[in-house]
């Protein structure tokens, strides 16, 4: 993987440990995170090849984002 | 003096129990009876402990705190929580610890030299909750669990699991007390998970683990760098860490196939192992 973004593997850790799923992240669940902005987008996208090149940990991006995977 | 009673490899997945239904029917009916024979030999063998080799998924030690190795010293472990049960399907449940013991292992190890970390309070995930449905069905035994980092890069070497495995086994084998203890390693065999290659399985990957498996032979396996993994085991594939490491405590000891089944519904190339002398 990328070098691993501190800031998307925080945020994704605490939805993921509250084992919620998303489909995507609002501003409002994102304020107060340290995010640049093309993470936020991301986020806000629910793009999650994206999100993989940003540096979040892929078993996050798995967790949160279930809903978008095919498989 | 304590015996090494049992010894077996399984993988983890969530959807192994999560989604039964997705998977073609006699890919699961092989594995699951894979999994039904573990369990079998497993309390044949009648054992008062069960160590557990395995890896968390970023529940327990996040980027803020990442213990390369890991003793659990939970009184008992969620395997699994509420949380997790609902994704599983599982029955929410504790497996009891024994801290004691855990203990006992942890100040063994910082005192040859095998820097573990250690935690009170660990929710598992698949790694406990999915083999033990199978194999613990009753939860009638009660685990020690070590954590290797085998989900957030850098993580240890190969090499180095193999010799944290090897102070274990060592450490079991030196216990004066007359204890039956069975070793369980959970993880792998080849998966993609969360990255663009999401679903792919290697069963090549599969078979070459599982060759060596069979010779009891992993000196290859501990050869093998971060980026060889990952280029044909997946990130998922990375977990075969706890494998090598159950040989580590085992050397000499040689695995025999119950099953093997690349399930690409379950996005996992899954086996179950049984260990001998």
């Amino acid at each position: 993987m990328s070098q691993a973004s501190y800031g998307l593997n925080k945020i994704l850790t605490a939805i993921a440990r509250r084992h919620l799923l998303k489909d995507a992240l609002t501003d409002a669940e994102m304020a107060g995170h340290a995010l640049s902005e093309a993470e936020r987008a991301a986020l806000r996208a629910g793009d999650i090849g994206r999100l993989y090149e940003l540096g979040a940990n892929p078993y996050l991006i798995r967790r949160v984002f279930r809903r978008r995977f095919t498989v | 003096m304590a015996e090494i009673v049992a010894a077996a490899l399984t993988s983890h997945a969530p959807l192994i129990t999560g989604k039964p239904d997705v998977s073609k029917p006699e890919q699961r009916d092989r594995l699951y009876a894979g999994f039904h024979e573990v369990r079998r030999r497993l309390a044949a063998a009648r054992p008062d402990l069960l160590v557990m080799l395995v890896n968390d998924h970023l529940q327990n030690f996040a980027y803020d705190n990442l213990p390369a190795f890991c003793v659990g010293l939970a009184a008992s472990y969620d395997a699994p929580s509420e949380g997790g049960a609902k994704l599983m399907r599982l029955a929410p449940r504790k497996i009891a610890g024994r801290p004691d013991w855990a203990m006992a292992l942890l100040e063994g190890g910082l005192a040859a030299g095998i820097d573990f970390a250690y935690s009170y309070e660990i929710e598992s995930w698949d790694e406990l909750s999915v083999p033990l449905h199978f194999l613990l069905p009753e939860g009638d035994v009660p685990i020690v669990t070590v954590y290797t980092n085998c989900a957030a890069p850098p993580l240890p070497t190969p090499r180095r699991c193999r010799e944290v495995g090897a102070f274990v086994g060592g450490f079991i084998r030196s216990r004066p007390a007359r204890e039956r203890v069975a070793l369980l390693a959970t993880g792998g065999l080849s998966h993609w998970v969360g990255t663009p290659e999401t679903g792919r399985i290697n069963p090549d990957f599969d078979q070459r683990v599982l060759d060596h498996v069979v010779r009891g032979d992993v000196e290859p396996l501990t050869r093998l760098t971060h980026d060889e993994i990952e280029r044909d085991g997946g990130n998922g594939g990375q977990e075969i860490r706890n494998w090598i490491a159950l040989f580590g405590a085992l050397p000499g000891w040689k695995g025999e196939v119950l099953a093997y089944e690349p399930v690409t519904e379950w996005i996992t190339g899954c086996a179950t192992v049984w260990v001998r002398p």
